[in-house]
Order: C-alpha cells, then structure tokens, then sequence
C-alpha cells in the first residue's frame, strides 16, 4: 500500500515539481565567459563561421570572453519562433530583424536603442534611405547588415537555345524593359517549353506576392501603399502592372505556375528574380548564367531591396554587450568582408571599388550594373506596425488573382479595401 | 452458379488489390523519391530511383541533429504514454468504483478536457510553461497526453470499461483483505489490459502525431521532435530541400512500420476487442 | 456499531478515490481548467505578443469578431471540412468493417495496409501528400490520372479542389483505426439476434438497417465523436499542405487561431476566437451526450 501510495505521490509531484522549478531558478553570477545567443534565418555554415568570428574579434577588442551560440531559425518560421522565444527564459540577446516587422519590433519595445554604442564607428557613414526603416524619433534600433536588390538571374543556354538576346546584352542597349521581359519568357516557352520565368524563390503566389509585383507596379509609376498612407495599389498604372504579369501567367503561360515546383536553378526556367546571396546556389549550376538589373517600365527600373538588420534584445542579460556587439559587427571593417553576400548601407564600403569584386561568383561589371546601381535606384517594401496582419487578410484577396479569367482590377479594389482598414 | 462465384471471387481480389495500392502507392512514392536526387523527383513517378543518391540519407543527420531528434521523439511518445495510462487508470477506475462526494461534477469537468482542442488553450499554456520554466523543454510534450484531450479519453475509455466489471471482482477480494490500492493493481489493471493496450496506442499516436505542441513549446533545433524536424528541411534561404525532407520522412516512417508490422496481429487485435464505444 | 463500520468505509473509499484522481485532478487543472479561464480573461483584453497587456478593452474584441469576414469564413470552413470527414469516414470505414468481417481471404493484410497511415505521422503524410497532388501534367497523381486521359486540376492551389484534397487526405490518414474498431463492433454482434432475424425473413439490406445498424450504434457514435473532435482540430494536414489557401478556402477555426496568435501576434483576438470554438465544443458535447444517453440505456 504504502508502494502504491508513493506511485501516486511521484506522479503528483513531477507535476508540481513544474510549479516549482520557476521558483527555484537562480540568477548566474556574471563571472566568467559571458554567453550571447544570436538568432538568424540563415543556416549556411560559411556565413555563421564569419559572424562568429566577428564576435570573437570584439571579445578580443574588449577584453571579455564570450560564450557565442548561434540559433538557425527557418525563414518561414522566423518571426514567429523569434517573439515566443523573445518572451521566453531563453532568449537571443543578439537577433536579426526582418524588414518587414521592423515597425513592430520597434515600437513593442524589445529592441535596445544603439545611438550610444554606434557613435564610436561613424554611423553617418549608413546611407539615409537605408536607415529610415530603422529609426524612429532619431533613435536607432537596429542596423541593417543587409540592403540587397533583387535583381534577375538569367539561365544563358535557355536564351541562346531560343536564339534571344540575354538580358545583360539587351539592358546594355537599354532596350531591357517589362515587355522585352514578357516576350522572351514567352519566346523561350515556345521554343524549349521550358517556363521562361519562376517568380522569387517561386513565392511569388505565397509570402512573395509583393517582392514580385513591386517591381512591375513601382516601374510602371504606380506603389502599393506610400509612406504617408495612399493606398495605390489599384491605381491604373498598378492594374497595368499587375495586368502584365497575369497575362504573362495565363494568356502566354510561360510563368511558372502556383503549386508547380519548376526550379530556376534546376534548370527548369529561364529566368527567376534574387539577390546576390542567391548567387552562391549557382557554383554547381549545370548552366552557364548571368545577372541583370530589374527590366524597365514608363519610370525607369525600380527594384525591390530587400533589408535584414541586426539589433540587441532590450531586457537580454547582457544589454550593454549585446549593445556593443551589433554597433561592432556593423562596423565598417566588418561590413566589407560581408559585403559580397550583403551588400552594405555604408557609403563608405558600397562606393569603393572592392565591393565590386566583392563577390568571387559574380563579376565586376554585373556587380556594378545589377547590384551596386539597383541600391541607387531600389526602394524597400512597404512596411506597417500591423504588417501581419495585413499579409494574412490582404493574402485571401490576392489568391483570386491566380485564375486564368480573374478580373485584376476588381481582385486589386478588393485589395485595396483591406489595406485601407489598417492603413489610415 | 460456379462461375459467379469464381468472377465474385475475382471482382473481390481486384477491389482488395486497389484499395492496397491506395495506401501503399503514398509509401512508394516517397521511398522512391528519397533516394533521387533533388532534380529528379519532379517529373513522370517512376517505380524505381532515378538517380540512387544514397548521399541523401547521410546529409539529413548533417544538417540537423536527426538521430536526437529521433530519440526526443521516441522519448516523449514512450513517457507521454506511460504517464497517459498511469493517470487515467487511477481516475478511470475511482470514477467507475469508488463513491465520493463530487464525483460526477469531476466527471463532467473530466469529460470537457475530452473534447477540448488543444488549439483553445495552447496560448495561455504557452506562457504558464513559460512561467514554470518549462518552454523548449519537453516536459509540455509529455504532460499534453497525460492530461489533456487524450488523458481525459483514457480515463474515460476505462471507466466505461470498469463500469461493467462485475462488483463480485472487487467483493471477494476485499474479503480476502486487499487494500483499495491492492484491488487495483492485482484485479483492475490485470482485467483492463484490452483497453489500457488499445488506450496506449492511441495516446503513443497522438504523441507521434503532436505538431502545433512541438511547434510553440520548442525553439531548439536539438529539442525538436520527428514532425518538426520534417517540417525544417530547408536551405539557407528557406527553400525546401525536398529529396532530404522526404529521406527523413522514410527514415521517420519505416522504423514505426517495421515494429507495427511485427506486432500487427497483436495491435490489431488490441484495436479490434477493445470494446471501444 | 454496524453503521459506524460502513460509515468508516465509505470514508476510507472516498479518501482512496480522491488520491486515485488527484493526479489528473492536478494536470486538469493547471493544462485545461486554468489555461481556459485564461483566454476567457484574454479574450476582454487588447493583449499582444510583442507589446504585452494594453488593457481592457470590454467587448472589443467579440464586435471585432462580428464584422470579421474572415472569421465568418474560417467558420463555413470548419463546418465544410468536418461535413466531408465525418460522413465518408464512417461510412468508408463502417463499409469496409463489414466487408473484412465477413470475408475470409486477405483480411489481415488488408487491415495491415490500411492501418498505415495512422501510424504515419501526420506531417510526414501530409508532405506526402504535398507532393503527391502537385498541379500541372508533371504532379503524380496528375500523371497517373493522365493515363486515363483525364487532365487533373492544380489540386492544392484551386478552390473546392484544394478542400477536397484536404479531406481527402485526412479521410485516408485516419480510416484504418476506425475500421478496426468498427471491426470489432461488427464481430461482436450477438449472432442470434441476426439469426433470429434471417429466420423471420429479413433481407440483407433489411438485416443491415433494422438489426446491424441499431446494434451498432453506440460504437457508431462514439467513433464520430472522436472523428468529429479530430477534424475540428485539424491543424498539419492545412499548415502544411494548403497554408489556409487559396483565398482561404482552407482556412479552418483552429488555423485561424494560430495565425492570429503566432503570426499576427493578437493573443487577445485569437483567444476570443477560442472562446468561441470552447463555447461550439461545449455544444457538440452537450448533444452528444444526450445523444448518448439514449442510445446507450446500459449506462448508469
């Protein structure tokens, strides 16, 4: 009996041993290594080897050892796994701060203010669009390590299989515009049946509906929403824009359609749209490739830059360090060894002739003409405090686009009735 | 009259036959598949690999901690389990056999974790986890099935089953001078044994199916369980590495398989008398 | 003397049955009592994940829920997807039950085979599947069906389609258990009753409706309760095969939820929303009950 009785009373008391351990837990004392946990999406090793040794270059610079852990979490997944463990006894002090929840991040609160730290590394040196999304009252929260166009990556053999001129040579003579764009990819549909075109990472119908149509929109003149609230999205240019790439879809069917998993870099389109950290999945592409900026429409090329920055978590253990670090790590000898895989927002690395050949993959010339010219003429995505929210609603409304006979200007009305309940 | 027996015979075999190719063919496919190359699984299914890359299942234990997250999840479904069953027969039988004050209003609030989807409370168990310490632990990955939804089945499932013990059971051994607690492990759980195995298959299988529990409740890649990690094959940018994500779903599958298939008479014959109702 | 022994028994059991519950007495309590009188707290409170309590904010957030056509439609979706479960379940699974009970040859291969899904987890058949209903002539299933000369629809990423797929796939997951229990059922069927009634002259169909189905009704019950729970909290076959879409077509009550708490961070939306799946619950186990107690007179 009194056995049994015991059975019971462990099983009771794993269970409250759970009420307990909150309350046993203890505070380290702050002796020894200190340890920093940095959360990022990327999993590459390469890239992590290169962040950590900038952590371990700022241990030596401060004279601290630094117990550094990194955390890979999927992209898909970041936002989401970043705030419960932002709420949890484990946090990263240090993390990467996608664009597009920048303003909710800063106004929630959980990113410190880098004003201080940075003053020592000359942060008028980050170019002023590019800081814009991370500032807010003149205070710094984060620092973009990351302002990378996209731009289009094209498979040479698929152009000259279909007897067409890339579009590097054609973006040479300035004739690379949206329409030059539309009929190559349906050229070499016609002529190969491969697709011509697989829109970012094939997201373009998911998380990626924007990174693809902004260019075609913004091009042709038009925006989704402006920074001071316009909702422009159904605006008659935009209709145009989005009119093209559906036509493109379903009238000449030479886009990779939604649910179909053709890859660019398996050689099953012609083109697709990235950045140039994309460009390392090229090393052992079976085909000879090439860059280009984004093509043209009515106002010139606009491409979308996408930014990630970095900031420290403002109730983190180590604030002041974390502080510290994401001012070090953003510092201008850092940023140039990165700037291959991220081009940088400071002047001073993005103007000097080694960003150029920055980038062992791609050469100068491409660099310059896709990359470095794309920063000047790029804008970032739109961005809102309730940037979620709008995506799960506005995602809905966008789905009816996907359909051979959709109506692209009711389905962009319906659209712009969404944003306008959050955007006033 | 015999030849419409013998094509009644035959139609019977082709319908068998279809249905097992139903639920074989999504297996198939997949074995398949793990063994090609990321280029070749899109394209016409073929019976056999197209390119036998081995390298495939050798790269899932690289880019995550695979053979621990396997562990983890074996870990968690085996405690999860024992837990589950420890718990509920205790309950299962006092709700059916003893009398105490309250006892039916306990039932009711028993029977309101029973329907209950774990999506209702995971955000406030969320911070109570939190609060205990216990976020990207598995300890929640283990008191889920002991208490929640599957607990409050178990113990339900059991008191139906105690209900209609005969009492004389109970009687002769209470004359023979067994303790309440004796009564129970020396006559209840030995006659229960039908339904406490069906109600261990089950709770195992929602401990091998737990994904939105996994999912908020742990953040380390080396704390991950079997659904999560499956879920996580992705390059640095995100996209799906498929011919990885579907060698570690064989990898996942065919262990399971192989042990059910063992003791596939035995589970199935545990599922078939439980007396589930 | 008499009295007070059965007095002190009876105080004995209830102490015994006290301990006996008392540890799931506890696990209720801390994993379902407190966390559901939490979101009912949450559900009145303007509460984020990123910007923690902003207060009370009343019935704010259940006017929000009025006007949210979203909300309306994750609605109509749940009820749309638990309508095509439950209903080809069991009757796919009561079919098939009677047909291996009364057959000899390949019974226990058969229910070998089909049980395997259920014990695939629900990811991995779900990635499966993924895959298996990709669009276009290259998708699997697509190529196969192509051989028939029948041109398969993008099968995830079309309306109705994509919702007959997710059904699909969650019918075929999760059959191969409720046919073994029906199977169960069907075997233990008092034999005399049924001969009883082929002597009075009942027809198959006549057997099967007046004296099988009645029999069977408590097992028939209890499995679409189970059915009907696990469909309406059917969270990876949509995550990962459909993500709610297109347009939302998929998105179903529980999905919802979570996108509301963990992708849009709006804890106190999403708990409103739970109140309101708790409260569709609570109903459904209300009815089944009296249902039950109907069905099943044995029951004390």
């Amino acid at each position: 009996m009194l056995k049994k009785l015991t059975a019971i009373l462990l099983i009771s008391a794993m269970v409250l041993s759970g009420l307990f351990a909150a309350g046993a837990k203890e505070e380290a004392a702050p002796s020894g290594p200190v340890s920093i946990k940095i959360a990022t999406w990327t999993s590459n090793q390469s890239q992590l080897d290169l962040l950590g040794s900038f952590v371990k270059e700022f241990a030596e610079k401060e004279g601290i050892e630094i117990d550094v852990t990194f955390e890979s979490i999927a992209f898909a997944e970041y936002n989401t796994k970043l705030s419960l463990e932002l709420q949890g006894s484990d946090a990263p002090d240090v993390f990467w701060v996608l664009e597009t929840s920048a303003p909710a991040f800063i106004q929630s609160g959980l990113l410190a203010e880098l004003d201080s730290a940075m003053a020592e590394y000359d942060p008028d040196d980050f170019s002023k669009p590019a800081m814009q999304l991370w500032q807010k009252g003149g205070k710094t929260y984060a620092v973009p390590f990351s302002t990378s166009p996209f731009f289009v990556i094209y498979n040479e053999d698929l152009f000259r299989a279909a007897g067409l001129e890339t579009p590097a040579e054609l973006s040479a003579k300035g004739e690379w515009n949206w329409d030059a764009f539309r009929n190559s990819s349906k050229k070499i549909k016609d002529a190969t049946g491969i697709y011509g075109y697989q829109t970012v990472d094939g997201g373009g119908y998911n998380e990626r509906i924007l990174h693809n149509l902004c260019p075609i929109i913004r091009s042709y003149g038009a925006d989704v929403w402006t920074a001071d609230g316009k909702i422009l999205i159904n605006s008659p240019e935009a209709v145009a824009a989005v009119q093209l790439f559906h036509d493109m879809l379903y009238k000449d069917g030479s886009v990779v359609p939604p649910g179909d998993q053709s890859d660019f870099f398996s050689g099953n389109a012609a083109m697709t749209v990235g950045q140039v950290s994309r460009v390392s999945k090229l090393s052992s592409a079976s085909f000879a490739w090439g860059i280009a900026p984004m093509p043209a429409g009515p106002e010139g090329d606009v491409p979308v830059i996408g930014q990630a920055a970095i900031g420290a978590f403002s109730k983190g253990k180590n604030v002041e360090i974390a502080k510290k670090l994401v001012a070090y790590m953003t510092n201008e000898e850092c940023v140039k060894r990165i700037a291959g895989i991220w081009p940088p927002a400071r002047k001073s690395v993005l103007e000097s002739e080694d960003f150029l050949s920055s980038n062992a993959a791609v050469k100068p010339e491409q660099m310059a003409a896709a990359v470095a010219a794309s920063i000047k003429t790029g804008k970032v995505l739109p961005s809102h405090v309730q940037y979620p929210q709008i995506e799960v609603e506005s995602k809905i409304v966008w789905d009816r686009l996907w359909k051979a006979d959709a109506d692209v200007k009711a389905v962009l009305d319906d659209v712009a009735k969404v944003y306008a309940k959050y955007i006033k | 009259m015999r030849t419409k027996n013998t094509a009644l015979k035959v139609l019977y075999y082709i319908a068998i036959a279809l249905l097992c190719v139903v639920f074989i063919y999504p297996f198939w496919w997949m074995v398949v598949n793990s063994f090609n190359d990321i280029n070749d699984i899109f394209g016409p299914p073929t019976l056999l690999p197209r390119s036998f890359q081995w390298e495939n299942y050798v790269e899932i234990f690289r880019v995550q901690p695979f053979a621990r997250q396997y562990m983890n999840t074996v870990l968690v479904a085996v405690a999860g389990t024992v837990g589950n069953l420890l718990v509920s027969s205790l309950s299962g039988y006092a709700f059916a056999r003893l009398r105490f004050p309250g006892r039916s209003a306990l039932f009711i609030l028993l029977l309101t974790a029973l329907m209950m989807p774990i999506e209702v409370t995971i955000v406030p168990m969320y911070f109570m986890m939190r609060g205990m310490g216990l976020s990207d632990s598995l300890f929640p990955l283990i008191f889920i099935p002991m208490f929640c939804s599957q607990g409050a089945f178990s113990a339900f499932m059991l008191r139906q089953h105690y209900v209609t013990v005969p009492k004389e059971y109970e009687e002769a051994a209470r004359l023979d001078g067994l303790s309440p607690m004796g009564i129970y492990f020396r006559i209840m759980l030995p006659i229960a044994v039908p339904v406490l195995s069906s109600c261990a298959i089950l709770a195992f299988l929602s401990v091998w199916n737990m994904y939105l529990e996994p999912l908020v409740f742990i953040s380390s890649v080396a704390k991950y369980t079997l659904p999560l990690a499956l879920a996580n094959f992705n390059d640095s940018y995100g996209l799906p590495q498929w011919n990885l994500q579907l060698a570690a779903t064989t990898l996942s599958v065919i262990p399971v398989m192989i042990v059910y298939l063992i003791f596939q008479e035995k589970i199935s014959n545990a599922m078939v008398n439980s007396g589930l109702k | 003397m008499m009295k007070k022994q059965i007095q002190k028994l009876n105080k004995g059991e209830a102490v015994t049955g006290y301990l006996f519950i008392l540890p799931q007495m506890i696990g209720l309590m801390i994993f379902v009592i407190i966390p559901l009188v939490m979101i009912i707290t949450y559900s009145f409170q303007n509460r984020n994940f990123l910007f923690g309590n902003l207060g009370f904010c009343g019935l704010e957030n259940y006017r929000m829920l009025i006007d949210d056509e979203i909300f309306l439609m994750t609605l109509k979706n749940t009820l749309i997807f638990s309508l095509g479960v439950v209903p080809l379940n069991l009757v796919l699974s009561l079919a098939l039950a009677m047909f291996l009970a009364g057959s000899a040859g390949g019974t226990s291969v058969v229910r070998g085979v089909i049980f395997l899904p259920v014990i695939t987890s629900g990811v991995a058949w779900s990635i499966v599947f993924k895959f298996l209903l990709q669009g276009g002539p290259t998708g699997p299933i697509n190529s196969i069906l192509s051989i028939f000369g029948i041109e398969g629809p993008n099968w995830l990423f079309e309306r109705g389609w994509a919702m007959f797929s997710v059904v699909v796939a969650r019918v075929l997951k999760n059959l191969g258990m409720n046919v073994l229990i029906f199977m169960g059922a069907v075997m233990n069927l008092p034999q005399d009753v049924i001969e009883a009634g082929k002597i009075d002259g009942a027809g198959r169909m006549k057997l099967f409706s007046k004296i099988k189905l009645p029999l069977l009704m408590p097992s028939i019950l209890m499995v679409m309760i189970v059915t009907l729970i696990g469909s309406m909290r059917v969270f990876d076959t949509i995550k990962l095969m459909t993500d709610g879409g297109p347009e939302g077509s998929t998105m179903v009550l529980v999905y919802y939820i979570y996108h509301q708490a963990f992708k849009s961070f709006s804890i106190g939306y999403a708990s409103t929303i739970a109140v309101v799946l708790f409260v569709i619950v609570l109903i459904l186990t209300i009815f089944q009950w009296s249902l039950r107690k109907k069905a099943d007179y044995y029951e004390n």
